[in-house]
C-alpha cells in the first residue's frame, strides 16, 4: 500500500529537469557522494523532493529522512521501491515522471551501488536551504545614537535602520488622524466627538501621551479589544464546535478578568500552560472529538501545536507528522511537547503509524533547562511554564512583542508572526521591544506605550501601490490596515447607538465603585451533609451532591456567583458545567447569565472533601441575578439546599441522572479562615455581577454570527494569528443588503432623527466627526445635503450612514 | 455586464489603473500565497487536466443514505412482524431503470428513467473513525481531510472557486443551497467545513438556506426600492470621489475594497439576479420540482447553473434525526424522501440536457455514508451503536429500516460533465456484510475524479503556514479513469 501511495503522488507531478549529458561508465573506485551522488539526485530529483517540496510526503533532504521514507532498503538495492521507480518503464509507475528525461543507465546503476554501500551521506549536509536559528537568549541592543531629538528608543533603532536603507523618513501624522488610529488600536474604538475636540484643542505639549496613558487605563475598553487577539491566538470562543459535545471549555472568564487587571504576561502563560484552576484549563485541554483522530490530533499533539504556536510563534504542524521538510522541527521534539501534558506514556507515530517506542517528554530548548521526564503531569506543565516564561527564553518574548508590533504598525518584525524561526527585518528592535516587556514585568501595555509614543507609530501610513512583499520587506513606515470585524461593528454601533443589551461571553464586565461593593452583604450560609450534623467531623474522600432549583421571571441580563469549597467542587447549572475549584482560599467566580432561562432553573454542585483523615468541610454558593424584567434573584447556599452522597457521573460536560434520596443540606459554623476568604473576594465579584454599570457591549463579546464571519472573524477551531487584510465580494454583499447591518443603521437613523441640530450641516459633520474623526469638507458637505434634502428623512439618513460605514476612510485604519 | 436599472448608474470612483493588479490582491488572505509551483520554480507547475465540466452541482443527501434502499438494491424482505433484523438487507424492492441489467430501488422510478445518463458507483467507501459522526464524515466529504486538521480546510466548492474562479464574473462561485446553519443542531459542525478555510472568505459559500426565498439575498436590503438603491449607491460613489483623505490611503487596499462593493453592486443590480428568484420560473416548469425544499433548491441551482454559476450544492438538509438521518422507523422515512428527490432530481437531468448543459456540468448525489441494519461502521469496528432502536426481531413498522451507519459501501452517482453514460462502476457484496467488493473509491480518489472533470488537478496545492496544502489529500487523489466517458 505505501508503495502505490508513493507512485501515485509522484506521477502527479512534473519534474524540472535538465537535459543531462549521459556521463561516463560506472566506475570501479568507491563512491564519493557529493561528487557522484549529490549532483544524480540535484538534476533528477530534488525539483520535487528537496527542500521544502516533498511530493508525495517524499523528501530526500537528509540521509534519515531517505532512510525513514521506506523506499529504500539499505545494502540492498533490489529490493529498494526507488529504485524499482527509476529502473520502471511503466509511465505510471516510473520516476522521474514520463514527461522528464530518465535517469541515465550509468546514473541508475551509481544510485543503486549508492544504496548497496550503506547510503553514504556527507555528515550534516541537507538539500534544504540553510535555515536561519533565531537566538534564544534574550539581548539588550544598544541604541543608535539620537537623531533630531528623537529619543523614543524605537525611533532611535528605526532611525538608524532607515539611514541604512537609504529610505526617507514617513512624515509625522496629524492629530485627528493619531488619535483614531490609536483608539482603535488600543482599545478598538472610535474617538467620540467630544474626545476628538478636546484633544484637538488642547495644547499640551504631552497631549498625545496623555492620551495613549488615558487609552491604556481604560481597563474594559482594553479587555474588550484585546479579548479578540486573545481568542484568536488562544482558540477560545462562546460557542463552536466541541463545546456541544463537552470536548472543549472555554476561558473566557479567567481571559477577561486577566486582560481587566492587566495581568503580567508570563503570569498569564504560566497559568495557561499549568493551569491551577478550571478557569483557564481549556486551553491545553484543545478540542476533544469523539471517535478517532489521526496521530497528529490527539488532544497532546493539540497542545504542542498550541504552546508551540501561541509562545514561540512555532509552528509544530510539520513536525507533528514527521521531521519537518521546511525548518528544523523533527518528530521528536513534537511528541516530547507532547509528552509532557500527555497523561500515559505517548507512542511516537510517524505519518500515523506508530513508530515502536514511546515519547520522552522534553521541551524544545534544553539549553535552559529541561523538563524532567519522570516527573508527575502537573509538575511537568509546572516545568513547562517555568521554562517558556524563564528570563533567558528571549523567544517567549520576541514573540509576543512582535504580534503587537503588527496588530499596531501592520507587518510583524518577523512576519509572518507564526515563522518566528525565520528572520526579522531588525534584529534590535525586536529584541528592544522583547526587553522592554521583561523589564516592566511582562506588562504588555508597556510595550504598547512605548510603540504608542514612538514617532515611527505617529507617522502617516504609507501609500502603497501595491501590497509589500514579504520576501524583501523594507520598513518605511507604518501600514495600513483593516478594521477588525469587531472595530467594525462596534464603530457602527457606537455612532448608531444599536449595540446589543445582553452579551454571550461569560465575563464580568460591569463597572463597580466601592460603595456598591460595601454594600452588598452576602447571604450564603456554608454547608455540607449530614456526616457534618452535630457539630460531626465529616470523613477525607467524601463526595456529595448537592442541588437547588428556583424559578425565574424571565433570562438574566446579568449576574454571576461566587463559589469556594473546602476542599474541592464543580458546578453545573441546568446540567452544563461551568466552573470548578479545588483552592477555598480563592473563591471562583463565574457569569451565569449565559446558561439561565425563564422558568425553573437547577444549580447542582458536586463538593469533596480531601485530606486523609476526617476534617471540616463545607461548600459555599452564592448568585445575584438581575433578569431581564429587572428582578434581583439571590440564590444562596442554605438549609433549602439538599444533598446526595450518589453523585451523578457526569459526561461530556454535562450532569448525568443522580439516583438516591435527597435530604436537607446541613447549615455548619464556618472556620474562620473559610470566612474570610469569601469576605474578601465575594462581594467585590458579586457587585460586579449584578452592576447595571455596563459600557456598550462590543462585538468581541458577542458570539461569532454570519456577518462578523463574513467580514473575517475566524471559527477558532485552530489557532489564528492574522485576520484577513481585504473585503471580499461576498462580504460587500453582506454589508450592502444584510440585516445586520441594516437593523443598526435604521437604529442609528431614527436616534439621529431625533437629536435636536441646529441645523443639517451639524448632522452631516456629527457623522463625520465620529466616524471619520474630521468634518466634512465642503464638497462632501454638499453632497450629503443634497441627499438629505430641506428635511432629511429616516431612509435618507440610512444612506448616508452606510456610505460613511463602506467608504475606504472608515474602513482602514491610516 | 447587463445592469437592469439605471443603465446610467455612475462608475465615477476615479479610478487608477487597478484592473491589472486584480489578481495580485486578492491572493493574500491569512498567509496563503500563491499556487506551489508558482514560487520562482516555473518548472514546477502542476498541469491540470483539460476540464469535461464547467459546473459542478452536489446534490448532498445529508445524514446517511442508505444504498440498499436506494441505488444498490439488494434481497427484499417486506415489513412483517417476527422478521429477523438479520435477514433485512433491504426494505425496498428493486426496479428496472433505463439502463438494461441495472436495477434500483422501488421509489425512484423517475430516476431510473434517467440513469442511462448516468454513471453509478456503488463501492463509494469512506474512513472508519471510530464513533461515526455524521459532523466528520461531512467534513471528511466536503473538504477531503479527516478533522480535526491543523488548519482551517476549504470546502471543494471554496476549491473549484479558488482554482477556476467564476463563470460569470457577476454569479458568486460556491453557492450553498439548504442547509440552515443557525438554530439546527450541529450547526457548529456544519460551519466548520462549509467555508473557504485558508482561502479566505472571497472564496466561501454564499448560502442560501431558503431556495424561495434566495432572490432576496441578492436584492437590495428591506424595503428599498430599485431607485433608492441606485441612488444610495451614486451617494456613495460621489462622497468617495470627494473624500480629500483618499490620497492618504493605500490604493491598492483601497482598490481591492471597492471593487468588491462593485462586484456586490453589480450583482444586485444585474439582471443575471433574476437566477435566484424561482418565482420567475414558468409553472409549468415550476411544478416538476414543487413539493419539497430540496426540489426548489435543485430549480434554483439549475437556473444558476444557467446563469454561469461554478459550483451549487442542494442538499437535503442535514439535521440529527431527520431525513436521511434514520435512526428508527428508516423504511417510512426512505419512502418520503425518496418522494422528495426523485422528481426533482430526475427533472434536473432532463433540464440540463434539453438547454444542451449536461455534457458539461458534473451532477453528483452523494451522502456521507451508507446505512446497514446491523452493522456500525464496517464489520469488525470499534464504533459504538447509534440505532435508537435495538431489537432482533421486527415487531413493529419503527423497528423497520436501516438503522445503523454504514462506511463498508455506498452508491455516489454522476451524470453529465464527461462521465459515462449507463455506467455501473464498482460493486458491494450481495450478503451481509454489504460491503465494497469491487473497485472500491474513496473520498480522496472521487475528490480526485471531480476535480479532474473540472479541470483541477488532484495534485494542485497551496502553501498554507509554509506547507503545502493540496486538494485531494497530500496529493494522493487518482482520478477513477474508468468513468470518464
Amino acid at each position: 500500500m505505501k508503495s502505490r501511495l508513493f507512485a501515485i503522488g509522484l506521477s502527479a507531478t512534473l519534474w524540472m529537469l535538465l537535459l543531462a549529458a549521459i556521463g561516463p561508465g560506472v566506475s570501479a573506485a568507491e563512491l564519493d557522494f557529493s561528487h557522484d551522488i549529490v549532483p544524480i539526485l540535484r538534476q533528477h530529483c530534488v525539483g520535487c523532493h528537496g527542500d521544502r517540496e516533498a511530493k508525495g510526503s517524499f523528501s530526500i533532504n537528509t540521509r534519515e529522512l531517505v532512510e525513514q521514507s521506506g523506499h529504500v532498503e539499505v545494502g540492498n538495492s533490489d529490493a529498494s521501491y526507488l529504485i524499482d521507480l527509476i529502473r520502471s518503464e511503466d509511465p505510471e509507475l516510473q520516476m522521474p515522471p514520463p514527461d522528464k528525461p530518465r535517469v541515465s543507465a550509468a546514473d541508475r546503476e551509481k544510485l543503486a551501488r549508492w544504496i548497496e554501500e550503506g547510503l553514504t551521506w556527507e555528515d550534516g549536509f541537507s538539500f534544504a536551504a540553510a535555515a536561519y536559528e533565531p537566538p534564544l537568549l534574550p539581548r539588550r541592543p544598544e541604541l543608535p545614537p539620537v537623531v533630531n531629538g528623537r529619543e523614543n528608543p524605537v525611533d532611535r533603532i528605526i532611525d538608524a535602520y532607515l539611514a541604512v536603507q537609504g529610505v526617507t523618513r514617513p512624515q509625522p501624522l496629524d492629530d485627528t488622524a493619531f488619535l483614531r488610529r490609536v483608539s482603535l488600536d488600543l482599545v478598538g474604538l472610535l474617538p467620540d466627538p467630544s474626545t476628538l475636540r478636546e484633544f484637538l484643542a488642547d495644547a499640551a505639549p504631552d497631549k498625545r501621551a496623555k492620551a495613549i496613558d488615558r487609552l491604556l487605563e481604560d481597563n474594559v475598553a482594553y479587555a474588550d479589544h484585546w479579548l479578540s487577539f486573545f481568542n484568536d491566538l488562544l482558540r477560545n470562543d462562546y460557542s463552536g464546535t466541541g463545546f456541544i459535545t463537552g470536548g472543549r471549555s472555554q476561558i473566557s472568564g479567567w481571559l477577561y478578568e486577566a486582560l481587566v487587571n492587566n495581568k503580567p504576561f508570563d503570569v498569564m502563560a504560566r497559568e495557561l500552560i499549568a493551569p491551577t484552576t478550571a478557569a483557564s484549563r481549556g486551553y491545553i485541554d484543545g478540542i476533544r472529538w469523539r471517535g478517532e483522530v489521526s496521530a497528529g490530533q490527539t488532544v497532546e499533539i493539540q497542545f504542542a501545536q498550541s504552546v508551540a504556536q501561541s509562545f514561540l510563534g512555532i509552528n509544530m504542524k510539520c513536525a507533528s507528522c514527521h521531521d519537518s521538510f521546511i525548518d528544523r522541527w523533527k518528530l521528536d521534539e513534537a511528541f516530547g511537547l507532547a509528552a509532557i501534558y500527555a497523561n500515559e506514556p505517548l507512542e511516537v507515530h510517524r505519518c500515523d503509524k506508530p513508530i515502536g517506542r514511546k515519547a520522552t517528554a522534553a521541551w524544545l530548548f534544553p539549553e535552559i533547562g529541561q523538563v524532567d521526564p519522570n516527573a508527575a503531569r502537573d509538575e511537568r506543565l509546572t516545568q513547562l511554564a517555568n521554562l517558556m516564561t524563564h528570563p533567558d527564553n528571549g523567544r517567549f518574548t520576541r514573540t509576543i512583542v512582535n504580534r503587537l508590533w503588527y496588530k499596531l504598525m501592520g507587518h510583524g518584525i518577523v512576519h509572518p508572526l507564526d515563522s518566528m524561526q525565520t528572520a526579522p527585518w531588525n534584529a534590535d528592535l525586536l529584541d528592544l521591544l522583547a526587553v522592554q516587556l521583561s523589564d516592566h514585568e511582562h506588562d504588555l501595555k508597556a510595550v504598547l506605550r512605548l510603540i504608542a509614543n514612538s514617532s515611527s507609530y505617529q507617522s502617516r501610513s504609507l501609500v502603497e501601490e501595491q501590497e509589500p512583499s514579504v520576501a524583501e520587506f523594507v520598513f518605511r513606515g507604518p501600514l495600513t490596515r483593516r478594521l477588525t470585524a469587531e472595530q467594525f461593528m462596534d464603530g457602527v454601533w457606537q455612532v448608531t447607538g444599536s449595540a446589543p443589551t445582553r452579551m454571550d461571553a461569560p465575563v464580568l464586565r460591569a463597572l463597580v465603585d466601592p460603595a456598591q461593593t460595601a454594600g452588598l452583604v452576602l447571604q450564603a450560609s456554608w454547608i455540607w451533609g449530614d456526616s457534618a450534623a452535630g457539630g460531626k467531623i465529616p470523613p477525607a474522600g467524601e463526595t456529595l451532591a448537592f442541588r437547588k432549583t428556583f424559578e425565574l421571571d424571565g433570562p438574566v441580563a446579568r449576574g454571576g456567583a461566587v463559589v469556594t469549597c473546602d476542599n474541592s467542587f464543580r458546578v453545573f447549572v441546568n446540567g452544563r458545567h461551568v466552573i470548578d475549584g479545588n483552592d477555598w482560599t480563592q473563591p471562583e467566580s463565574v457569569a451565569l447569565h449565559p446558561l439561565l432561562r425563564k422558568g425553573k432553573n437547577e444549580v447542582v454542585v458536586v463538593a469533596t472533601n480531601a485530606g486523609d483523615a476526617a476534617n471540616p468541610a463545607a461548600l459555599f454558593f452564592e448568585a445575584r441575578l438581575i433578569t431581564e424584567s429587572g428582578t434581583e434573584v439571590v440564590v444562596a447556599s442554605d438549609a433549602t439546599w439538599e444533598t446526595n452522597p450518589k453523585v451523578p457521573v457526569g459526561r461530556e460536560g454535562r450532569l448525568g441522572a443522580i439516583s438516591g434520596d435527597w435530604i436537607p443540606a446541613t447549615v455548619i459554623a464556618a472556620l474562620d479562615v473559610w470566612q474570610q476568604a469569601i469576605d474578601t473576594h465575594g462581594p467585590p465579584r458579586l457587585a460586579q455581577a449584578i452592576s447595571g454599570n455596563v459600557p456598550m457591549l462590543r462585538a468581541s463579546l458577542m458570539k461569532n454570527d454570519f456577518f462578523m464571519k463574513s467580514l473575517g472573524r475566524p471559527l477558532r477551531e485552530q489557532i489564528v494569528s492574522m485576520r484577513p487584510s481585504e473585503l471580499t465580494t461576498l462580504e460587500a454583499i453582506d454589508l450592502a443588503n444584510g440585516e445586520t447591518l441594516a437593523d443598526a443603521l435604521q437604529r442609528g437613523a431614527q436616534r439621529l432623527i431625533d437629536r435636536p441640530w441646529t441645523d443639517r450641516s451639524e448632522l452631516v459633520h456629527h457623522v463625520f466627526e465620529f466616524a471619520l474623526s474630521r468634518q466634512a469638507d465642503a464638497k462632501e458637505l454638499e453632497v450629503a445635503l443634497e441627499y438629505l434634502g430641506e428635511t432629511p428623512s429616516e431612509q435618507s439618513i440610512e444612506d448616508f450612514l452606510w456610505s460613511v460605514f463602506m467608504s475606504p476612510e472608515f474602513f482602514l485604519v491610516r | 455586464m447587463r445592469y437592469e436599472i439605471d443603465p446610467t448608474a455612475p462608475d465615477g470612483i476615479a479610478r487608477r489603473d487597478f484592473i491589472k493588479r486584480l489578481s495580485a490582491a486578492s491572493v493574500a488572505a491569512l498567509g496563503c500565497s500563491s499556487p506551489r509551483g508558482l514560487l520562482g520554480n516555473e518548472g514546477l507547475q502542476f498541469v491540470h487536466p483539460p476540464a469535461t465540466a464547467d459546473a459542478c452541482i452536489l446534490l448532498w443527501m445529508g445524514g446517511g443514505m442508505a444504498a440498499p434502499d436506494t441505488f444498490d438494491p439488494k434481497h427484499y424482505e417486506p415489513f412483517r412482524d417476527g422478521l429477523a433484523v438479520k435477514d433485512m438487507l433491504s426494505t425496498f424492492p428493486a426496479i428496472p431503470t433505463a439502463v438494461s441489467g441495472v436495477e434500483i430501488c422501488q421509489g425512484l422510478e423517475n430516476i431510473a428513467q434517467v440513469l442511462d445518463r448516468g454513471t453509478l458507483i456503488r463501492s463509494a467507501v469512506q474512513a472508519d473513525l471510530g464513533s461515526i459522526l455524521h459532523s466528520r464524515h461531512q467534513y471528511h466529504w466536503h473538504t477531503g481531510y479527516v478533522p480535526p486538521q491543523t488548519v482551517a480546510c476549504p470546502h471543494l466548492g471554496s476549491w473549484m472557486a479558488k482554482v477556476l474562479g467564476p463563470r460569470n464574473p457577476v454569479i458568486p462561485p460556491f453557492i450553498n443551497i439548504g442547509q440552515r446553519l443557525e438554530g439546527v443542531g450541529e450547526s457548529e459542525e456544519l460551519k466548520a467545513f462549509t467555508t473557504a478555510g485558508f482561502f479566505g472568505s472571497e472564496y466561501g459559500p454564499m448560502n442560501l438556506p431558503f431556495p424561495e426565498q434566495a432572490a432576496a439575498s441578492v436584492r437590495p436590503p428591506g424595503s428599498m426600492t430599485q431607485e433608492r438603491f441606485v441612488n444610495r449607491e451614486r451617494l456613495f460613489r460621489r462622497l468617495i470621489d470627494q473624500s480629500p483623505n483618499r490620497k492618504y490611503l493605500s490604493e491598492y487596499q483601497q482598490e481591492s475594497m471597492l471593487r468588491s462593493m462593485d462586484n456586490a453592486y453589480r450583482l444586485l443590480s444585474s439582471a443575471d439576479r433574476q437566477a435566484f428568484d424561482i418565482s420567475l420560473e414558468p409553472d409549468e416548469s415550476r411544478k416538476q420540482y414543487e413539493g419539497s425544499h430540496f426540489g426548489r433548491g435543485c430549480l434554483l441551482a439549475r437556473r444558476l447553473v444557467e446563469a454561469g454559476a461554478r459550483f451549487v450544492e442542494v442538499t437535503t438538509e442535514y439535521v440529527p434525526f431527520l431525513h436521511w438521518d434514520t435512526h428508527a422507523d428508516g423504511h417510512q422515512t426512505v419512502a418520503r424522501m425518496h418522494a422528495e428527490i426523485d422528481r426533482p432530481i430526475s427533472q434536473l437531468i432532463l433540464d440540463l440536457e434539453s438547454r444542451g448543459l449536461l455534457d458539461r456540468t458534473l451532477v453528483i448525489v452523494a451522502s456521507e455514508f451508507s446505512r446497514d441494519a446491523l452493522i456500525e461502521g464496517v464489520p469488525g469496528s470499534t464504533a459504538t451503536d447509534q440505532a435508537t432502536v435495538r431489537v432482533e426481531q421486527v415487531s413493529e413498522m419503527k423497528h423497520y429500516g436501516l438503522h445503523r451507519h454504514f462506511t463498508g459501501g455506498s452508491s455516489v452517482l454522476l451524470f453529465g460533465g464527461g462521465m459515462k453514460r449507463g455506467f455501473v462502476y464498482g460493486k458491494t457484496a450481495d450478503q451481509r456484510p454489504l460491503i465494497a467488493v469491487e473497485n472500491p473509491v474513496s473520498i480522496t480518489d472521487l475528490h480526485a475524479t471531480i476535480m479532474t472533470a473540472m479541470g483541477i488537478s488532484p495534485a494542485t496545492g497551496f502553501d498554507i503556514e509554509g506547507r503545502p496544502f493540496y486538494v485531494t489529500q497530500d496529493a494522493k487523489g487518482q482520478p477513477v479513469r474508468e468513468l470518464f466517458a
